[in-house]
């Protein structure tokens, strides 16, 4: 330790004097109601001893009919483990590698079966023609009115006070929306409305007073 | 219901026992005055537990910093009051504001009769690094000082204290031999 390091350790071993009683309640009636917005529970003395189990001086945890339990169990687990070990062990698993290496991994009859989807700009769904979704669905598919979008503010939550990594002290506010889309086919007076929730964090800085 | 066998404390009490001593001992540093140290603290407290004691805990270093701010402010109105009135301020040693049961302890004494002889500056630095067990940079950021000013003004406070406290040994024990 050097000089400067015995200096400073000597500086902390001086203890400021806190500050008395009269100003605690001089502080406390100065705050006033701000002072019980932020509170924590204190369990009393009886209450804490409410929560704790009631164990009887006599009776162990470890007793026997707990002890016979337990082993029955790690007994019941050990017979599993082995159960499913001879399981596999007896050619479940052997066999079917054989017959799944013999078949080809692709064969042209799959191949052949495959449908691919066919893509249409037109079409709003994916895989699906204009014209397949027309015929197998009872939905209009020309007529659509220009689409209404709508912002539905839903709430805000101030989540209060965080200190910023610059050190300036910043409120954080946070906007729920729910972004409504609304499309009709006024001849078929149909209706199609599609919600999708957003929600948007604002800081706002603080000046320390 | 068990909770409602339950009590509740402010949490602000419990904040104010971890960090109250210290913030009163900056306050005094900053006041002009002895008697302004607990107003300065009480009013840079409230405003800022206002602001920021529904989250439950508040970073000490704001508090420091509306201490160091409201001084400011009040010293302008005080010497504008003073200038009015042709009064001087009162001399506000740190070396109060620590336990009275030092006297006992020479080498003590001496070292806080060194720290009262720091420029102003360096004073508050050493005060809010020691005892307010601020960072260099939490510091900076209290005093609206860069960095390397913060750690120069601490390291030249320390080179300046390790001078005065011998001179304040020797000062005190010619003293002591002359009133013998």
């Amino acid at each position: 330790m050097n000089e400067y390091e015995q200096l400073e350790a000597e500086l902390r071993s001086l203890k400021p004097l806190p500050p008395g009683e009269a100003f605690s309640s001089k502080l406390e009636k100065a705050l006033g109601s701000a002072g019980n917005l932020a509170v924590r529970r204190l369990p009393d003395a009886e209450d804490s001893a409410d929560f704790l189990p009631s164990v009887p001086p006599e009776s162990n945890p470890l007793s026997f009919t707990r002890l016979f339990f337990y082993t029955g169990c790690v007994g019941a687990g050990l017979a599993a483990v082995w159960a499913l070990f001879f399981y596999l062990s007896n050619g479940l698993i052997a066999p079917s590698y054989v017959i799944e290496a013999e078949q080809p991994l692709f064969t042209d009859q799959f191949s052949a079966q495959v449908d691919l989807p066919v893509d249409d700009p037109e079409s709003p769904v994916h895989g699906v023609t204009l014209g397949q979704l027309q015929d197998t669905s009872p939905m209009p598919v020309m007529g659509w009115s220009d689409p209404q979008n709508r912002e539905r503010f839903l709430r805000l939550v101030d989540e209060g006070i965080f200190q910023r990594p610059s050190g300036v002290p910043a409120r954080r506010v946070r906007h729920y929306y729910m972004d409504e889309t609304l499309w009709s086919h006024p001849a078929s007076d149909m209706r199609i409305l599609s919600t999708s929730p957003r929600e948007e964090v604002i800081f706002i800085e603080l000046d320390t007073y | 219901m068990k909770h409602d066998n339950m009590n509740t404390e402010p949490i602000w009490k419990s904040w104010f026992a971890r960090h109250g001593a210290k913030l009163l001992l900056f306050a005094r540093q900053q006041s002009r005055r002895p008697d302004e140290a607990e107003d300065l603290l009480q009013e840079a407290f409230v405003r800022i537990w206002r602001l920021y004691g529904h989250t439950g805990e508040v970073a000490p270093g704001l508090v420091y910093r509306a201490i160091r701010r409201l001084a400011i402010d009040w010293a302008r109105s005080i010497d504008r009051r003073q200038a009015r009135e042709n009064r001087v301020a009162l001399d506000n040693p740190l070396s109060l504001s620590f336990d009275r049961t030092l006297e006992q302890d020479e080498r003590k004494q001496a070292l806080l009769r060194a720290v009262d002889r720091l420029p102003h500056a360096q004073k508050e630095v050493v005060t809010l690094k020691i005892w307010g067990e601020l960072t260099f940079d939490e510091i900076s950021q209290t005093l609206d000082e860069s960095l390397n000013t913060v750690a120069s003004r601490y390291r030249y406070a320390l080179q300046k204290l390790r001078d005065f406290v011998p001179e304040e040994m020797s000062d005190k024990t010619s003293a002591s031999t002359v009133e013998e």
